[in-house]
């Protein structure tokens, strides 16, 4: 019976065999062969795994390398201010403009746009097929007025759902989410935060008011767990932020904080 | 019985390995194969089974480790407190917890993106699904891979731990470091431990077997300790303490005196004293080792009387209810010369296995056992003798019987007395032929061959040969009478007229012909089926043929035919009812049949019958046997016209074509053969 570190017990009472040497150095020498035979035959799954293993190993190899090499390699140094001229604009002077009424227009136009600046400014357009499914009612199912909400949505912790005959548009309890996973850019962090409600669905009023959540979605979250203060000194408590995902694919929402 | 073997844990792949293992097992185990074409609730049903498998295969791995580790609050609180020394409880338990976490949280993944799933509406979303679901698991793995890492060394470690049994008898061997315990350890137990000149060369316990008045004995051998305050202790020592501390055997604390260790014996006398307590209802025995260098009468007086106060610590600790026994406490032996170590392993022995049965004694199942066996020792009431009493009358008929024996001894002679005057047992062999019942005496001596001529004789041995013969041999003589009398008329032959020999040629010409023709019949007869009497158109077999036939050669003919009658193919074995209720009626009217006749009706009725189809059975709905008859024909005859065209049904036997012609002969052009 095993007791111990009995394998270097035994290599310290009787040593190792006479052609350990010798054998540890030719499998050494096979492995590069070995190796190689399974980047050719390996096949499905394993060949991926493989693939990538070794993908990342050599990227790593041709980092160190490089790492080595830096201290006898040239390179060109390229740090550029900011704000620098080339030389062929030096002797120019900065423009004047003549209206300076108009401009001050223009940048107040622009600013007032420039609210909206969000992470996604444009977003994919989304039909209503895809959108809705028809729900057919009726003793003959021959009525086609019922649609069901094909997307995540947001749904208020408040809401009673109408009787079904008026029911219009149905949004599946399954799909509904409560919390959303929001970014804070400057800080580089990741909440899990409630959504208070969604402000605006890029694809139109009516899914802002069904809560639709698609990608570039406007929500309000709940941020009194981040502790932000404004500079009156008060906790901010709602904030706005931007879904990044598809919450309908991916089973959860993604989002940016507009700060 | 709880057995500790650790050797059993399955191993705990590292955190990558482990995800390669799950996800490879899905996509061998799962279908592969789905198209955008394919109806939605089946490619709904295609992830869902990716997720719920994935979902559970971690979920039995998670398992699997989180039972087979053991639960250090439910193991002997030796190996809990040696695994909390090697491994540190807390880290223990906190990396289990994470694996238990990990395993709801996969759960409850996989419940969330099933749910999802279910109001998938393309192919294409109920894959991104999955592959969320999937990548969310892993991550859950990858999170927990440094516990997973920390288990796995866990394993390993544990897995060379030695086998304990905390609850056998044991000997425990502590003392300073290079004392010469593992020496000891080698000399009384097959274990083979490392022993080196320095000290802690034994890092952890190590167990050996000994034998002792054929019991086995379990030797453990425990790293040095140093005589430093507990918290100071490292992992080493703190091995040696727990085993101390819990495990209840016979201690053997050593002590060097020649002081060779590097320790002097006030060091060695101060740690005894300081682990005192963890001796505590243990029988110690005190090793004075090392006597091939130092004699223990040579020691120094202040020596001396340091081992003599260890000697009085040592009595003190096992509270016997008697005089502490001074033998067995203090001993001396050297390893190297081997002087005393078998000695020292009896003491120990001895005492652990007294300590042992007294404990036994003294806990309460014992009265369980005791209380069922009584040993009876009765003590004599008086100086009184109490012979048994017997009768004259028994006393005399005894000898009476002792005398006939003696007598009958006397007139005849035993095997046993033949045995004895020809050589005694195994010389003298016993003569089975000596009695056996023969005419004369002389024969039974005689060799009989078993194999005469290749045959057996036991096969043609006939008791009444004899007999026999001189039957046979009278029945010769009677032929040969009658045989002379023949020729006498034989020859009375030649005598006869023309006229009769004319007559007697046809005779035998009659007779050769009935023979011949009774021979043909005889041949065929057997294999012949019996012809219903409706085929004998020309109703030439008639018994009244037969009754005429037989009158005129001028035989009763009644018997004769009636056995022809009784002969005859008759109706089948019926199983109407009514005929069976005639039959009963039959049998004991017809009085004049012959008892043969009588026997042959009887076997045949005490034939089982089976229930004739026509009888009414509770629950079939009919209303009476008539109403079934009725019932029974109508579907014989519905059946009738179909049977008789001969139609194929399903009970017909059929034998397919096996390979049909136009599909393996001819040119082709597209398509495959099967799909022609």
């Amino acid at each position: 019976m095993p007791q111990g570190d009995y394998i270097e017990l035994h290599q310290k009472r009787h040593g190792r065999r006479l052609d350990y040497e010798e054998r540890k150095r030719k499998r050494e020498a096979r492995e590069v062969h070995k190796r190689s035979r399974n980047a050719r035959e390996l096949l499905g799954a394993k060949g991926k795994r493989f693939a990538k293993k070794r993908y990342a190993e050599k990227a790593q190899m041709k980092k160190t390398l490089k790492m080595h090499d830096e201290s006898t390699s040239r390179q060109k140094v390229d740090n550029v201010q900011e704000g620098a001229l080339p030389p062929y604009l030096l002797d120019r002077d900065q423009t004047q403009r003549a209206k300076v009424l108009s401009n001050t227009i223009k940048q107040k136009r622009a600013e007032k746009a420039g609210k909206w600046e969000v992470p996604l400014p444009k977003v994919r357009p989304v039909a209503e097929e895809e959108m809705f499914k028809v729900l057919r009612t009726g003793k003959r199912k021959t009525k086609q007025w019922k649609r069901m909400v094909t997307k995540a949505t947001f749904v208020g912790p408040g809401f009673t759902r109408k009787p079904p005959k008026y029911e219009r548009f149905i949004r599946p309890t399954g799909l509904r989410f409560t919390k959303a996973h929001v970014t804070h850019p400057e800080l580089k962090c990741t909440f899990n935060l409630d959504i208070i409600s969604v402000k605006k669905n890029p694809n139109g009023q009516m899914y802002t008011s069904l809560g639709v959540l698609t990608r570039g979605t406007i929500i309000e979250v709940n941020v009194s767990e981040l502790g932000l203060v404004t500079p009156a000194g008060k906790v901010v408590w709602g904030k706005y932020a931007q879904v990044t995902n598809n919450p309908e694919m991916d089973g959860c929402i993604n989002a940016v904080l507009l700060v | 019985m709880v057995q500790y073997n650790f050797k059993r844990i399955t191993v705990v792949p590292p955190g990558k390995d482990f995800i390669d293992i799950i996800l490879s097992r899905t996509q061998r185990q799962t279908p592969t194969v789905v198209h955008k074409g394919y109806s939605i609730s089946r490619i709904r049903q295609f992830y869902m089974r990716k997720v719920k498998y994935t979902q559970s295969n971690f979920y039995e791995k998670l398992s699997t480790v989180i039972d087979e580790f053991p639960r250090l609050d439910d193991i002997h609180p030796f190996y809990g407190d040696l695994l909390h020394v090697l491994y540190n409880k807390d880290h223990y338990k906190l990396a289990l917890g994470q694996i238990n976490t990990a395993r709801n949280i996969i759960a409850k993944i996989a419940k969330d993106y099933l749910r999802l799933l279910k109001y998938g509406d393309s192919l294409y979303r109920c894959k991104c699904l999955k592959v969320a679901a999937l990548g969310r698991m892993c991550t859950v793995i990858k999170r927990i891979s440094p516990s997973l890492a920390y288990l796995e060394q866990i394993r390993q470690h544990m897995a060379r731990l030695p086998s304990i049994d905390p609850n056998t008898r044991t000997l425990l061997i502590c003392g300073y470091p290079n004392v010469g315990k593992s020496s000891f350890m080698n000399k009384i137990t097959r274990a083979d431990v490392d022993v080196q000149p320095y000290a802690f060369t034994t890092k952890s316990l190590f167990v050996g077997h000994a034998d002792y008045k054929y019991l086995r004995y379990q030797v453990i051998d425990t790293p040095g300790i140093l005589d430093r305050p507990f918290e100071d202790r490292n992992i080493i020592e703190m091995c040696s303490i727990t085993a101390l501390a819990h495990l209840r055997a016979a201690v053997l604390f050593f002590l060097d005196i020649s002081g060779s260790c590097g320790y002097s014996i006030a060091q060695q006398a101060a740690l005894f004293h300081s682990i005192k307590s963890l001796f505590m209802n243990k029988p110690l025995v005190i090793v004075c080792n090392k006597t091939d260098l130092m004699p223990l009468e040579k020691l120094s007086e202040e020596d001396m009387k340091l081992v003599m106060e260890m000697k009085a610590e040592a009595m003190k600790t096992l509270a016997q209810g008697g005089e502490p026994n001074e033998e067995g406490v203090l001993l001396t032996m050297s390893t190297l010369t081997e002087e005393g170590v078998i000695a020292v392993k009896n003491a120990a022995c001895e005492r652990l296995l007294d300590q042992r049965v007294e404990i036994k004694m003294k806990s309460k199942k014992i009265n369980d056992c005791l209380n069922r066996f009584h040993v009876a020792m009765p003590k004599p009431r008086d100086n009184k003798e109490r012979p048994p009493c017997i009768p004259q009358a028994v006393l005399e008929a005894r000898a009476n019987a002792a005398a006939a024996k003696e007598k009958k001894k006397l007139e005849r002679k035993l095997e046993k007395d033949l045995e004895n005057e020809n050589g005694g047992a195994g010389v003298y062999s016993v003569s089975l032929k000596k009695h056996y019942l023969l005419a004369d005496d002389e024969w039974k001596e005689d060799i009989l061959p078993e194999i005469l001529d290749g045959h057996n004789v036991a096969d043609f041995l006939d008791p009444d040969i004899l007999q026999r013969c001189e039957e046979l041999e009278r029945e010769e003589g009677l032929r040969l009478e009658e045989e002379a009398a023949q020729e006498a008329f034989q020859i009375d032959g030649h005598e006869l007229t023309e006229e009769q020999r004319e007559i007697l040629g046809q005779i035998r010409k009659k007779k050769a012909l009935l023979i011949q023709e009774h021979r043909m019949k005889k041949r065929t007869a057997e294999s012949r089926p019996i012809v219903p009497r409706k085929f004998d158109k020309d109703r030439t077999f008639t018994t009244d043929r037969m009754g005429r036939q037989l009158a005129s050669m001028g035989f009763d003919p009644s018997a004769a035919v009636d056995r022809a009658r009784s002969r005859s193919r008759g109706r089948k074995r019926d199983r109407s009812l009514s005929r069976a209720g005639t039959d009963g009626d039959d049998m004991d009217i017809d009085g004049q049949q012959s008892n043969k006749k009588l026997r042959a009706r009887s076997r045949s009725r005490s034939r089982s019958k089976s229930r004739p189809p026509e009888e009414v059975v509770p629950g079939e709905g009919f209303r009476d046997s008539d109403q079934k008859k009725k019932a029974i024909k109508k579907a014989k005859d519905s059946v009738k016209k179909r049977n008789k065209e001969a139609r194929r049904g399903e009970a017909d036997r059929v034998i397919p074509t096996l390979k049909p012609k136009h599909l393996f002969s001819g040119k082709r052009t597209l398509g495959k053969t099967s799909r022609r």
